[in-house]
């Protein structure tokens, strides 16, 4: 009981936040705004799921905390990025580079082309051990460590000096993730970690991931379009759409709250269930708007089957709140729906 | 089954690789009734893709037979083939990289209309474009656009209006909503299924997606290197499914309720390699009930309810 209170006491202090985060891009003359407004407070041992379809910005938010947001397109605007309390986009390249895969790290999506194909696997964990050597490991203790981290996500200590071709696609992920806890970092931001992987093998991946957050205390950003995913795994949702929050609270609050917005409604409806007899699925009509181009006012309503005069013409506040609830959404304004 | 449009029996596809034979498909014995679909899920390696396109004969089979309405398939020839062409259709996956990115829609469309030269002249055929493009809800502003122009889901609607140009009765879908949006998924899914019913199209449909088949499918067929393990009406075999390898893919599924948070079965290791498999139940080094039985003798798929069929010692 005790060590419980610990826990929930532990999460109520944010390790990251991010506050109000607007990023662009610039292409071909067109500024696309890719994040708009976001705000997220990640706590500790907590798990954070962002949720949303291709362009709705959530990448673009997790390459922003990491601060590699490609130099020469994309802005941050305005809003700030906190972890423990300091701003991380005050910060210069090289105490960035000391907290990057050190405190803050990332598995990247697409295990096939994020990893160095003429390195073998081993060489590419020990390198971020390398580069975050602080206490002056020596070489032979550092190679202990990558045959730890091997051994800990699966594969034999034996296969490090293997190249990334030789293994499968579920083991070459399995590598990024030991490659990203090499350092036991406090953050992990995993950009759908198993989009690539079968069924059985995500669950591997997604057990393993449960497990560090166990024995190291990590706190998760677990990026995916798989409200499954969402249910089995997250703690807190933030549901994304055309780089805004439009939804977030408890996992228990997404899922089974008496409210939702029509979007989060519409996800849910375009997912078959385990249960149900009807043969056709209710889908959102139409597509996530041009973020070169966003309408006015809501951004979904233009697909939204309650969509009112206002929400043509001025964008929703939060107008929903209840415990850690809050929905953007005009048809909530004034309390009623 | 009476009505059976299609018939495999003991079809194979190896393919000779480095090292000795890749046995895709090994043995696969499946019936597809008119009208209705059958799901086919596996892993990735298992054989689901290469059994479709050996069906349809875009392979050309080790050994084994597949029957289409009772005329043999790998025995057609000439003109009789092309005819058969005609009637099976396939929609791939990626449908970026199975359209000519040099082609606007009404070529594309257009193309299978051109091969089998159906029309006489162009204006009988840009009336039938238009028509495969309202069929498959592809707005006609789009007919001079390219692949890269449009979306994932407008392009994967070029590729059903593709499969459907030539009034097919069997269309083998190879993953068609794996590389979509959820939102975008559903769309496509609701389409194959209304085109089913005013069609009477029968599908073989491929896919990982759980949840996906047990929606579309009528019966599913559970694939593990290259022999087919279990076979089952939709709701039965979720109901109820008999091979430990079925209950353990089932268990893996996360489920989008929070009522049904658990701990799946873990399965050990990765799926083995099809060169060369030994004799036996392939998934034995994986499986949890294991016995030495298993790896001495083949299972062939055996009824164990009606309609019901499952390759394992348990059930023997």
């Amino acid at each position: 009981m005790e060590q419980k209170m610990n826990k929930t006491t532990e999460i109520n202090t944010p390790i990251l936040e991010v506050d109000n985060l607007y990023v662009h891009y610039q292409s071909e003359g067109q500024k696309i705004k890719a994040v708009n407004g976001v705000s997220l407070s990640l706590g500790r041992r907590e798990t954070i799921g962002l949720v949303g379809e291709t362009g709705a910005g959530k990448t673009t938010t997790a390459l922003a905390i990491m601060q590699l947001l490609p130099e020469a397109t994309a802005h941050i605007d305005s809003g700030d990025i906190r972890y423990e309390g300091e701003s991380l986009l005050k910060k210069s390249s090289g105490e960035l580079r000391a907290i990057r895969g050190a405190l803050i790290s990332m598995i990247f999506q697409d295990p096939m082309t994020a990893l160095n194909p003429i390195k073998t696997v081993g060489d590419q964990i020990k390198e971020s051990l390398e580069i975050h050597n602080y206490d002056h490991k020596s070489n032979a203790e550092l190679e202990k460590r990558v045959d730890e981290l091997l051994e800990l996500v699966g594969i034999k200590a034996a296969r490090r000096g293997e190249y990334p071709h030789q293994f499968s696609g579920g083991m070459k992920q399995r590598v990024l993730i030991a490659v990203a806890l090499a350092c036991q970092p406090q953050v992990l931001i995993a950009d759908e970690p198993t989009t690539a992987l079968d069924v059985t093998i995500q669950a591997q991946v997604l057990a393993l991931i449960e497990n560090l957050k166990e024995q190291l205390g990590t706190s998760v950003i677990m990026i995916t379009h798989d409200l499954g995913i969402v249910a089995q795994t997250c703690d807190k949702v933030a549901v994304m759409y055309a780089g805004e929050i439009i939804e977030d609270g408890s996992v228990e609050e997404i899922f089974n709250g008496k409210e939702r917005h029509p979007y989060t409604i519409g996800l849910f409806n375009s997912i078959p269930k385990l249960d149900d007899e009807s043969t056709r699925l209710s889908p959102i009509d139409g597509l996530m708007p041009d973020p070169a181009n966003l309408p006015e006012g809501c951004p979904f309503s233009p697909r939204c089957h309650q969509c009112m005069d206002i929400c043509r013409k001025v964008h929703p506040d939060v107008t929903y709140h209840e415990g850690t609830h809050r929905i953007k959404c005009h048809l909530f304004a004034g309390g009623e729906k | 089954m009476a009505d059976a449009l299609i018939k495999t029996v003991d079809l194979k596809k190896h393919f000779k690789v480095k090292g000795g034979l890749l046995h895709a498909v090994d043995g696969v014995n499946l019936e597809i009734p008119r009208g209705k679909t059958l799901g086919v899920v596996g892993e990735s390696g298992c054989g689901k893709s290469t059994l479709g396109r050996t069906i349809i004969r875009l392979l050309e089979a080790t050994s084994g037979s597949v029957y289409f309405d009772g005329q043999d398939v790998m025995k057609a020839r000439g003109k009789e083939f092309e005819e058969l062409r005609k009637q099976m259709q396939i929609i791939f996956q990626d449908p970026f990289s199975c359209l000519n990115p040099r082609m606007p829609v009404y070529k594309l469309i257009g193309e299978p209309l051109e091969i089998h030269h159906v029309y006489k002249n162009s204006v009988d055929m840009n009336k039938r474009i238009v028509q495969l493009m309202d069929t498959v809800g592809l707005a006609r502003r789009f007919i001079n656009s390219y692949p890269h122009e449009m979306d994932g889901g407008r392009r994967q609607r070029v590729g059903i209006a593709r499969a459907l140009a030539l009034n097919p009765k069997f269309i083998v879908c190879d993953e068609p909503v794996s590389a979509l949006d959820v939102s975008i998924q559903a769309q496509i899914l609701n389409l194959l299924m209304d085109l089913q019913d005013d069609m009477g199209l029968t599908y073989m449909f491929i896919t990982h997606d759980l949840l996906v088949v047990r929606h579309i499918a009528d019966e599913i067929a559970v694939m593990y290197l290259g022999q087919c393990i279990e076979r089952a009406p939709a709701k039965q075999l979720f109901k109820e499914p008999l091979h430990p390898y079925t209950k353990a893919l089932l268990s893996a599924i996360p489920i989008p309720d929070l009522s049904q948070r658990k701990k799946p079965v873990m399965l050990q290791g990765e799926v083995s390699d099809p060169i060369n498999p030994k004799p036996g139940c392939r998934f034995a080094r994986r499986c949890n009930y294991c016995t030495e039985k298993c790896t001495q003798q083949d299972y062939p798929l055996k009824e164990v309810s009606p309609g019901h069929f499952v390759a394992c010692e348990l059930y023997k």
